[in-house]
């Protein structure tokens, strides 16, 4: 019951956050922007197949940022006493947060996405070939944004500064999140979604559950 | 155990890393009762509430409310508790309504009841007109205010206060104790922390001290003001157009008059003395020489002073 409802009530206030509305009109406005790069330099990729590998990022790294100084700007400000004196489970305070800040950014990234294949099938891009490239970029870039905004809560729960949160959440957020394809450049026969997908799942509950430990144990 | 015990800290100490904030404190507040608790900045008052209230779980010693232990039922007294902290924010986006809404469903309202309680609330603490405003364009005070609110949205048994006439202003610090006054007739039990003792005084019918993490003393005003002799001092104020009489040294038993201003005198008196026989002869001496008396008092330590005594450790 705390869950749904503090998720809804984050959602709520992230979705009308300034970088949320950054990212609402920021990343569909990267995609149409991108349709000017040479088509050359794309190596022969669809628009769509970059605005998943930009905006994620992008996206990510801006949520890492957004998560952690608002739980350490949160913690500052005790706004935490007046949600634990009521009947609420802590875990269910970090869940909704990042529930909301990733359910915000999967659909800031899809709708970046759909402008970019709109501009596919405007210039003729639009093959199966290059949905499916463009499929898996989007896979990979929601397994990585996840591990972003893990990392991102984990900066939030642990820092009590709040400069010092958004700059390991940008040095170090999106630096870590990246290692789920890194592998893959190593070793040829692995199968860069699946192992996106694997490590992204993994490691966010991992960092998760770190989360939830280390938020459990501290005094207000 | 008594049935009328609200609340009962039972030899609680707490420790942040080498400092000790409580040491093994123990104290009851009875059903109804406005508990005034006093002390100097990091005396420990904050680190009493937060055990109170469950947000610090890691001490020594038992809390119980209503003979429930906090550390180890905490689902039932979640209900018996509002809680007004000293520093809580609100998050910037929240208006005044929404924050009573989320805060209320999550104590468990109905979305129905929680419709007519925040009107009610808003009403008590004077926000109605404030209650679709985003929190961040609040002043201060009404900050304050919806601090106490949200405290009181589920009909708590118990309210449980820390500093919450810090930082106001005059008006807003005597609206703010009209509305404690209001919640303590209604029976609710109070306990709150202050170092204004103005304002301590104004409002609890039990005080209790603070220092260094111990409790020094809890008792009423009058039980505190009465607990230490400051020597048998008789205040004598005559009218302006009156003037003081100066054959008092005469009376056996005065020690010393001390003439504050031409219409003020205090008069010493001797520790040993039958004070009711001494005050009927001065009495009778003032009516005699026709003094036109504004005020006659035996004069008690104020709380200030008895708050300072304990403090600096002068108790006997």
């Amino acid at each position: 019951m705390s869950l749904r409802l503090l998720f809804l009530d984050e959602l709520r206030g992230y979705a009308k956050s300034k970088v949320m509305i950054v990212l609402w009109f920021g990343l569909p406005l990267l995609s149409f922007l991108l349709q000017f790069i040479d088509p050359g330099q794309l190596e022969g990729r669809p628009i769509s197949f970059l605005v998943s590998l930009v905006v994620s990022s992008i996206g990510g790294t801006l949520s890492a940022i957004m998560l952690s100084t608002s739980i350490v700007s949160e913690k500052i400000h005790h706004v935490y006493e007046l949600f634990l004196i009521r009947p609420v489970k802590r875990s269910s305070l970090i869940l909704a947060k990042f529930l909301a800040v990733y359910s915000c950014l999967v659909i800031a990234v899809s709708i970046s996405l759909i402008v970019g294949l709109i501009i596919d099938g405007f210039t003729g891009d639009l093959s199966e070939m290059y949905l499916n490239m463009t499929f898996d970029s989007l896979i990979i870039g929601i397994s990585s944004m996840a591990i972003t905004c893990s990392i991102g809560i984990f900066f939030g729960v642990l820092v009590s500064s709040v400069p010092v949160a958004a700059i390991l959440s940008v040095y170090l957020g999106s630096q870590l999140s990246s290692l789920i394809i890194l592998p893959t450049f190593f070793i040829e026969v692995l199968d860069p979604v699946l192992l996106a997908l694997t490590l992204g799942i993994t490691l966010t509950t991992i960092i998760m559950s770190l989360n939830l430990f280390l938020f459990s144990r501290k005094q207000f | 155990m008594s049935k009328d015990i609200c609340i009962e800290f039972k030899n609680v100490s707490k420790n942040y890393k080498d400092l000790l904030a409580l040491d093994d404190i123990s104290f009851k507040i009875h059903k109804g009762e406005v508990f005034g608790y006093i002390g100097p900045n990091g005396a420990g008052k904050t680190s009493t509430i937060k055990i109170l209230v469950g947000l610090i779980t890691d001490f020594n010693g038992q809390v119980n409310i209503y003979g429930i232990n906090v550390q180890k039922d905490r689902k039932d007294f979640h209900k018996l508790i509002g809680y007004h902290p000293q520093e809580a924010g609100f998050q910037e986006w929240r208006t005044v309504d929404h924050a009573f809404k989320t805060f209320g469903r999550l104590s468990g309202l109905s979305s129905d009841y929680l419709e007519n309680r925040t009107q009610e609330i808003l009403e008590l603490i004077s926000l109605t007109d404030f209650r679709y405003k985003k929190i961040v364009h609040l002043s201060g005070g009404m900050f304050q205010k919806l601090r106490l609110g949200q405290a009181l949205l589920h009909e708590p048994e118990i309210l449980i206060m820390d500093e919450p006439l810090s930082g106001l202003d005059p008006q807003m610090r005597y609206q703010f104790k009209e509305i404690i006054k209001k919640l303590a007739r209604s029976g609710i039990t109070i306990l709150f922390s202050s170092h204004i003792l103005s304002d301590v005084q104004d409002i609890a019918n039990t005080i209790g001290i603070l220092n260094q993490g111990q409790i020094m003393k809890i008792g009423t005003p009058e039980e505190l003001q009465t607990s230490f002799h400051v020597g048998n001092i008789l205040e004598i104020v005559v009218a302006k157009n009156s003037s003081l009489y100066d054959g008092l040294e005469e009376v056996s038993g005065v020690v010393s008059i001390e003439n504050i201003n031409a219409n003020k005198q205090l008069i010493h008196l001797d520790s040993d003395i039958d004070i009711d026989l001494i005050i009927n002869i001065i009495l009778n001496k003032l009516t005699e020489q026709k003094c036109r008396i504004r005020s006659f008092s035996l004069l008690k330590p104020s709380l200030e002073e008895v708050y300072l005594k304990y403090i600096r450790g002068e108790t006997e």
